[in-house]
């Protein structure tokens, strides 16, 4: 059994040597480095600090800074160190009651990580807490980036806002911690994760009364990774534009978009709020103000409110009847005689149009034309292709919140009106009136297919080299008709005011 | 009733419980201790029990015990529990099978290798690989990545007690060391010429070949691995893996670790008087980071007193592994002694900085019922085979 005695004394001999290693290792840390350590944890003097990362900036498409930073002064507290002096001294100052301050230490469970308690602290009370930081004990003020929105409300839906991370986010991702920002509507969440950043540590040593005496050289500070800049499609000088022409409205949206690539140019909806003011945290009331108030400021209406879109459907209903080869430009209808009688409604056009081919009655935007066109090929056909240029879906747009709108179809009808929903139905779908809902951003998405032949690009905020498409595969000899009939409503029909 | 009890064995196991309760109750507080202490009293007489059971039956059910802990890792990951899925809940007590597991694996490793009288291929390695591989991978994707590579030190061990040469495991085991080295070129080409040059005076043909073609694949394909994943799959796997590169909680934990421990100097600052456990910088501090309190309060001298029991307990179990004439139950001790010390080493080299933070338990003094239930039956096993050391069959 020598075998086994070679191998019993290898195994005796690592286990030794192994304690042995450990034994050394604490005769370092306990004798060698034993005072260091002593002084150490004398008061703990070691801390870890982060420091806040920069959100990254937000650019428009020709370089104008739409949001940046600036510098602001926080305050935070130490919840070991702080005394009931302090205490009272700094909710004076800074106009909080101590209250609120004990409530958002406690969320700490480290007594001996600083929290912070309030940003952006005005300069007297900075004055006030500098002047008097030789009484205060377990207070830090410091300097962070605040988020900052040169042009307030202009921008406001597409930008979003950042606001103080909340108890439930927290609770989700632990890489935030208490008092960080994060983004909470508009390009500022949708992108969040390139925004933020990552924060800095660095390791201070600091006296019995928390304040800092020096660096701790033994442990490498980890540096500050920026946020990622945004560079995004938007036009700022054409959104201002859109808004000194649209000043005189209450509410309001526009979309303009680039139709080849799906750039969006303007995203603006009117009322709006002032995105700055949610940095310093709006009070309960206020944000309820601003929730609840009757024109929905905080509403999106490009991406988010449905309406039917009128006599700018048409140009779709032309679409599936020539793309189901189910007419030719040639087909006419019954004269146009100002009203069309059906059953015992009367439908109305808005003029009187007289005989019609489909590129005039697209021209004129005669509705008697297009009530009888969208019986003519059927409900079926006409909410086909309508899905295919992307109604009732959303258009994906990387902001969230989008709303599909809504295309009623057979089972729609059938589901609400029963049985015995009617022409009328149709009529009115043919001309985009009734229960047919689009967004602003839809319309303008589903007009670039006459662009494109075909393909509708995917809408977008931030430029980026692919470009992904719907692909419609709708006949581009359709395609092509109607988009000479649309030069025709320019050139000579109801949209010459476009010219 | 005990007389035929080795209190060689069993008197280390229960001071350094004892020294674990004490710690426990300075770090968490007397609930804390009371429970444990409960536990202790159970997994005591469970150990005694053990001790009256032969290693024969040992050796007859070990397939069924492994069945019933690999259903048990199974279940645990289907079931609907918190994240991470590590315990079961019954009522007040959780229960951590992957404790059990380390157990379960080592008697049926110890069954496997004892049938086989001579162990000289690859091919003997290979189902004992798997048998190891299975709870480990169950474990791993809890996920609780220190527990499930326990099971790779054990298993060479194991096999090296077992009969196998050592050149053997090592070319066996040698991809792992060429996929790890993969990640410098430098040091990768350094180390296949040091293996070919090992390979060559190892002389063995089938050795050779099989080392260089594992050691180049792993090495080769390991790069083209990691490069085809997107950067925020390796930021993830890196930061799995390695969960010290994380300098938000890691590093402050073993810096407020070393503090503790530094400070405590050569007699300690004294039971209860502890200033570092009283900060709640170690979440884990009546678990994992129980040394550092030791250190903390007990000084180098009490470090130093509570390693020598460890390497005392350990001598003991060794020199039975040496003195035990049947082949199972001397792999099978010879398992027990490389879990509980490999353990140790992982947990005590972490709180002195010396290893990065796996979050295992230090066995018999950590808090933890399903740790020291699980460590106890592993004695009460050791004290059965002493009784029959001297029987070959």
């Amino acid at each position: 059994m020598d075998e086994n005695l070679k191998k019993f004394k290898l195994i005796r001999n690592v286990i030794v040597i192994i304690f042995i290693i450990i034994i050394l290792s604490s005769i370092r840390l306990q004798i060698a480095e034993g005072n260091k350590y002593k002084r150490l944890s004398e008061k703990n003097r070691i801390r870890m600090r982060y420091i806040s990362a920069p959100r990254g900036k937000i650019f428009d498409r020709h370089g104008y800074e739409i949001s940046n930073t600036r510098p602001g002064f926080y305050v935070s507290v130490i919840q070991s160190i702080i005394d009931k002096k302090t205490l009272t001294e700094v909710s004076r100052i800074l106009n909080l009651d101590e209250q609120t301050i004990s409530e958002r230490m406690s969320k700490e469970r480290n007594a001996y990580m600083p929290v912070k308690i309030v940003h952006d602290i005005s300069y007297e009370q900075l004055a006030l807490l500098e002047e008097n930081m030789d009484e205060l004990s377990g207070i830090e003020v410091g300097v962070e980036s605040m988020r900052n929105y040169p042009y307030g409300e202009l921008l406001c839906h597409i930008l979003g806002y950042v606001g103080e991370i909340t108890d439930d986010e927290l609770k989700n991702d632990d890489t935030y911690s208490i008092g960080d920002y994060s983004g909470k509507m508009g390009l500022e969440i949708y992108y969040e994760k390139d925004l933020r950043g990552a924060d800095g540590i660095e390791y201070i040593e600091v006296d019995a009364r928390g304040k800092e005496v020096g660096r701790i050289t033994e442990k490498r500070p980890i540096p500050v990774t920026h946020g990622m800049d945004l560079y995004t499609t938007i036009s700022l000088a054409l959104t201002e534009s859109v808004a000194v022409y649209l000043k005189d409205y209450e509410k309001a949206a526009c979309v303009c978009l680039n139709p080849q690539n799906g750039e969006v140019l303007v995203l603006y909806s009117k009322p709006g709020f002032d995105p700055n003011r949610f940095i310093h945290g709006l009070q309960p009331e206020e944000w309820q103000r601003l929730y609840n108030a009757p024109d929905a400021p905080m509403y999106n209406r490009a991406i988010m409110s449905c309406y039917p879109c009128g006599s700018t459907y048409k140009p779709f209903v032309a679409l599936a009847a020539l793309d189901a080869h189910m007419i030719t430009p040639e087909k006419t209808f019954e004269r146009c005689q100002g009203e069309y009688r059906l059953g015992r409604r009367t439908f109305k056009c808005w003029k009187e149009h007289g005989k019609l081919a489909l590129t005039n009655a697209i021209v004129h935007s005669c509705d008697i034309y297009f009530y009888q066109l969208g019986r003519f090929i059927g409900i079926d056909t006409l909410t086909d292709r309508a899905r295919k240029i992307g109604v009732g879906e959303i258009t994906g747009i990387d902001i969230l919140h989008e709303k599909p709108g809504l295309l009623p179809d057979r089972t729609w009808f059938e589901r609400r009106y029963g049985k015995y929903w009617t022409e009328g139905h149709i009529f009115n779908l043919s001309i985009g009136q009734g229960d047919l809902l689009v967004t602003p951003l839809q319309l303008a998405c589903m007009y670039t297919v006459f662009v494109n032949n075909g393909k509708i690009p995917t809408p977008h905020l931030i430029k980026r080299d692919k470009i992904s498409y719907r692909e419609t595969n709708i006949s581009t000899d359709a395609i092509q008709l109607v988009r000479n009939a649309l030069f025709g409503v320019v050139a000579r029909g109801t949209g010459t005011l476009a010219r | 009733m005990f007389k035929k009890i080795d209190h060689k064995i069993l008197a280390p196991v229960i001071i350094l419980s004892i020294v674990g309760l004490l710690m426990i109750f300075s770090t968490a507080g007397l609930s804390y201790a009371l429970r444990q202490g409960i536990w202790f009293i159970v997994a005591l007489s469970l150990a005694l029990t053990f001790s009256k059971v032969s290693p024969r039956i040992w050796y007859n059910i070990s397939p069924f015990i492994y069945a019933v802990t690999i259903i048990l890792l199974f279940v645990i990951l289907f079931s609907h529990g918190v994240y991470p899925k590590r315990w079961f809940r019954l009522g007040w007590f959780s229960f951590q099978p992957s404790e059990f597991a380390k157990l379960a694996t080592i008697l049926i490793l110890a069954n496997f290798l004892a049938r086989r009288k001579k162990m000289e291929s690859f091919a003997d390695m290979f189902i004992p690989l798997l048998i190891a591989t299975i709870p480990a991978a169950l474990i791993f994707v809890e996920p609780d990545l220190g527990a499930a590579q326990i099971f790779f030190p054990i298993l060479i061990v194991m096999l090296y007690w077992g009969g196998m040469p050592g050149a053997k495991i090592f070319i066996f085991f040698s991809p792992i060391i060429s996929a790890a080295a993969s990640f410098s070129i430098y040091i990768w080409v350094f180390y296949i010429i040091a293996l070919t040059v090992f390979l060559y005076f190892h002389r063995q043909l089938g050795d050779f070949v099989y080392g260089l073609v594992s050691n180049s694949l792993a090495g080769l394909t390991m790069p083209i691995v990691w490069h085809s994943l997107k950067a925020y799959q390796q930021k993830r796997i890196i930061s799995f893996f390695s969960p010290w590169v994380d300098p938000q909680g890691m590093s402050w934990q073993i810096i407020q670790s070393k503090i503790a421990i530094g400070s405590g100097r050569l007699f300690g600052k004294g039971f209860l008087s502890g200033t570092q456990k009283k900060l709640e910088f170690l979440p884990e501090r009546h678990t994992d980071f129980i040394f550092s309190c030791l250190g903390e309060e007990f000084g180098l001298i009490g470090i130093t007193l509570t390693l020598l029991i460890i390497v005392y307990l350990l001598y003991r179990i060794i020199v039975l592994v040496k003195e035990t004439k049947n082949r199972f139950s001397s792999i099978c001790a010879c398992g027990i002694c490389a879990w509980l010390g490999y353990q140790t080493f992982l947990n005590i080299g972490m709180t002195i900085g010396l290893l990065p933070i796996t979050g295992v338990p230090l066995p018999f003094i950590s808090y933890g019922g399903s740790s020291l239930l699980a460590s106890f039956m592993a004695i009460g096993v050791c004290l059965a085979i002493t009784k029959s050391k001297l029987e070959y069959s």
